[in-house]
């Protein structure tokens, strides 16, 4: 077991690479109560090309069927993982993104029993042809449910206008036709592939002894069975650079309207540590753009283009990037038009030293506040693990950014990677 | 250190634990929810982060906090029962988790003390830009929480429900009350909170007995009754269930029900009910969620929750239009069953250990300290976590049966979409 000190958030890591590839991290929060364990897979909603595993050739799946996985995992032979973990008191949840699925419990008791039963449920599968024909109806429901969501509809919207080919594009829960045509095969085919300990990570967080923890874990990986460690081949996208569409407007039943730009981010670091830096050079530029402190969201406030909903954001994945910012506007036309000019000419817009470091500093806090929460250590360094970035490092690194740095993001604002989504309301103010 | 220090005109509670990386302070200020001063409390809540007579613009103000390494300052506000509460909240790192010597803390109070007694304010009136500015924010959020058919659907079944009756007051304020409030009677409000509403502040963090000398000095109050109407048993004057129905452009239909329960914070009976809830619909294990989701998958999500400071319950639900009566007929009937005594310990038994441990996990948050606190202070229930939790144990089979016959329905809302 290794063992590693952070001096700047006084936290010690531990960590251990079982025999069957998984690797476990655990991070003891002395005078916590509670426990949280994070046990993730690199297998997210954009994973539909692959090549099965024992098979050579590509396949295509259906969309969203990680997600679809992600609901029956709880399905044990002897019962719901679910109710046992409430029997433990636990309580227990998942999720998917686009490039990965976690799975998680949190509980004040009984931990060496929640992280068995953690362990225990998501390796092992358990489908029936009836309880997954069942379960098509429950995530049907949960696509309406986004379906009437404004907000999610015009952040998503954005992310499908981007791309051509790249299955980010088509939402995390897939459609309800390919949830419908999803089949046991099917899933079964990709838990084979991707549930293998060495494509798995697991990290647990919070009232836990070390030494005694990792121990139980080895005994319980040292009883299972899994056939040697795979490379997983997926399938390389080949994404233009241009975007797919340049606007779309839909119409819905609310009352605000809202816009959202998106400007597709093409060269995506390979290292690790690069794509680290890019990320947060380019979070430290658009909170300098457009923190609630920054002239140029006083003036687009003032003019009643935005109000406090306004917000931008940069997301880089395995193998795509883009920026948001939008947010609810009544202006959404002349919102377009102020940010495409801003963008267009952001090489004239300078940032002097003083603003950089408020800024910075800004992120170092807001970096030391997320070790208040279990959830949220264990939640971002799941996030970056999978894609070579080590989470712990992240202070030290906000403190290496210089202004340069930051400067060279304008350089991604190109003309015409970008794209706007608007949401305006059914009726006119006439019909209300 | 004593934990609960009475000034005039407020009480100061302090919870030092030093397993958190940074200093929490929330204040509260509570009075009479009423239809009159519901907008009018809404907006002064956003005035509180319009700035300060230092910091006299969102942007100067927010510029600020970022300088104290990204601190939180923010404002809301809620109802307990008959009381309507503003919070306001601060939240600084630790300054021992920062390369630099500085000193945060005792700006961060000073900051509080600005924002409460200096606002960007002067002859009487608030800052011109800075009031049509928030004026316009309240606005939108407003319209904000319209959009989000599922709050909207929950805040028509409280107006359906609770007619002429403070549950039925909106918690947000009215839209339509907005242009009508002029600079003058907004601050002659504020002026008027500050010598009567009931202030509560809490601060959790690593902290020592400099604190309250230095928080004591900074923040001075007039003295006033620390008293205030708050749990109430919500009781119904209806013969029959109403029922209403709306019809929206949206593809999930929302169904909201509400149920008067005869029970409140304040009764006896609180643990039975919270145990009843909890196995109704409160939880993952709950009745409502194996019946309606997994046995019939009706829907996506369906509780039920226990409202403790109106005395109420309500379920909700996502589900197809078209599955409505079907949906109630279910709720109903697993509603029934219990009713009827058809319930068996072993569920009692993980409802009880699921809340126990809820309880002990809430202990890892600030804000669910602060929270659980606030409702034992403002309605004067001397209790521990730990007696909280032995009372929950207390309560046997036959207690949540009898709970669950005083539960009765009341309003349905259901939100439908169009064929």
């Amino acid at each position: 077991m290794e063992k590693l000190y952070y001096k700047t958030i006084k936290e010690t890591l531990y960590h251990e690479k079982m025999d069957n590839g998984l690797n476990v991290y655990l991070l003891p929060k002395y005078g916590f109560s509670k426990t949280y364990g994070l046990f993730s897979t690199r297998f997210g909603a954009i994973d539909t090309q692959f090549v099965p595993l024992g098979q050579s050739e590509m396949i295509k799946t259906q969309d969203g069927i990680a997600h679809f996985l992600e609901h029956k995992m709880f399905d044990m032979e002897d019962g719901d993982a679910s109710d046992k973990f409430s029997l433990l008191g636990a309580s227990t949840n998942a999720f998917t993104s686009s490039s990965r699925t976690a799975y998680l419990f949190s509980s004040a008791d009984r931990i060496d029993e929640c992280v068995e039963l953690l362990l225990d449920f998501v390796q092992s599968l358990y489908l029936t042809k009836e309880s997954v024909e069942k379960e098509k109806g429950i995530i049907g429901q949960e696509i309406s449910m986004y379906d009437d969501d404004p907000d999610w509809r015009n952040y998503f919207g954005s992310i499908a206008s981007l791309f051509h080919r790249h299955p980010v594009k088509v939402d995390i829960a897939g459609t309800i036709e390919t949830v419908n045509a999803t089949t046991v095969e099917m899933l079964k085919e990709c838990y084979e592939t991707f549930y293998h300990p060495s494509n798995m990570m697991l990290f647990v967080v919070g009232n836990l002894e070390p030494e005694k923890m990792m121990e139980l874990i080895r005994q319980n990986q040292a009883k299972k069975q899994f056939a040697p460690a795979q490379e997983i081949i997926r399938a390389k996208i080949e994404e233009p650079v241009t975007v797919y569409r340049k606007e779309e407007v839909l119409k819905m039943d609310v009352v605000m309207p809202k816009m959202m730009m998106g400007i597709k981010v093409n060269d995506i670091p390979q290292n690790g540590k690069d794509k680290l830096i890019k990320e947060l050079s380019m979070n430290i530029l658009l909170d300098i753009l457009f923190s609630k402190s920054s002239p140029v969201y006083e003036e687009m406030q003032n003019t009643g283009l935005i109000n406090d909903s306004f917000g931008a954001g940069f997301t880089q994945e395995r193998d795509y990037s883009f920026i948001q910012v939008g947010g609810d506007t009544t202006k959404p036309e002349e919102l377009k038009q102020y940010l495409t000019h801003l963008f267009d000419h952001l090489n004239e817009f300078d940032i002097d030293q003083a603003t950089f470091e408020r800024v910075k500093k800004k992120s170092i806090g807001i970096f030391i506040n997320s070790f208040n929460s279990p959830e949220a250590i264990a939640n971002t360094f799941s996030r970056y693990y999978f894609e070579g970035i080590f989470s712990f490092e992240i202070i030290d690194i906000i403190s290496s950014i210089t202004l340069d740095d930051v400067l060279k993001m304008r350089d991604y604002f190109v003309k015409d990677t970008k794209t706007v989504h608007i949401i305006l309301p059914q009726k006119t103010s006439a019909d209300n | 250190m004593k934990n609960v220090i009475e000034y005039d005109g407020y009480r100061l509670h302090l919870i030092p634990i030093n397993k958190f990386k940074n200093v929490m302070i929330i204040l509260k200020m509570a009075a009479p929810l009423t239809r009159e001063t519901t907008t009018l409390r809404s907006l002064l809540s956003f005035m509180f982060t319009g700035g300060t007579e230092k910091l006299p613009s969102v942007a100067r103000f927010s510029s600020y906090l970022e300088e104290l390494y990204g601190a939180r300052f923010s404002s809301s506000i809620g109802t307990k029962g008959l009381a309507h509460v503003i919070q306001i909240a601060s939240v600084c790192i630790d300054s021992q988790y920062l390369k630099e010597n500085e000193d945060l803390l005792t700006k961060q109070i000073e900051l509080f003390r600005d924002v409460l007694f200096s606002p960007n304010a002067k002859d009487g009136r608030f800052d011109e830009l800075t009031f049509n500015q928030k004026k316009k924010e309240f606005k939108w959020r407003l319209q904000a929480l319209k959009d989000d058919k599922y709050s909207y659907s929950l805040e028509r079944l409280f107006e359906e429900m609770g007619k002429n009756q403070p549950l039925g007051i909106s918690t947000f304020g009215y839209e339509d009350e907005i242009d009508g409030i002029t600079n003058e009677a907004l601050y002659d409000y504020y002026l008027q909170c500050l010598k009567n509403d009931v202030f509560d502040i809490y601060v959790v963090g690593d902290i020592d007995e400099n604190f309250e000398t230095l928080f004591s000095k900074n923040f001075k109050l007039s003295k006033r009754p620390q008293e205030i109407a708050t749990s109430t048993i919500f009781k119904s004057n209806k013969s029959d269930v109403l029922v209403v129905k709306e019809k929206q452009d949206i593809v999930q239909a929302k169904l909201n029900m509400g149920y008067t329960i005869d029970t409140d914070f304040t009764s006896p009976d609180h643990y039975a009910f919270t145990l009843f809830n909890g196995l109704f619909g409160g939880f993952a294990h709950s009745q409502l969620f194996k019946v309606v989701r997994e046995e019939h998958s009706l829907c996506y999500y369906v509780s039920s929750s226990y409202d403790a400071f109106n005395g109420i319950m309500l379920v909700n639900a996502g589900i197809e239009t078209k599955n409505y009566d079907q949906t109630v007929k279910l709720i109903q009937n697993e509603l029934e069953k219990i009713q009827r005594g058809e319930l068996s310990q072993e569920l009692l038994d993980i409802t009880k250990v699921m809340l126990e441990n809820s309880l002990k996990k809430s202990d890892d948050e600030a804000l669910n300290i602060i929270a659980l606190r606030y409702n034992r202070d403002i309605t004067h229930k001397e209790e521990t976590n730990q007696q909280y939790i032995d009372r929950l144990n207390a309560v046997t089979l036959e207690d949540v049966i009898r709970v669950s016959k005083k539960v009765k329905l009341d309003t349905i809302y259901m939100l439908e979409g169009k064929e």
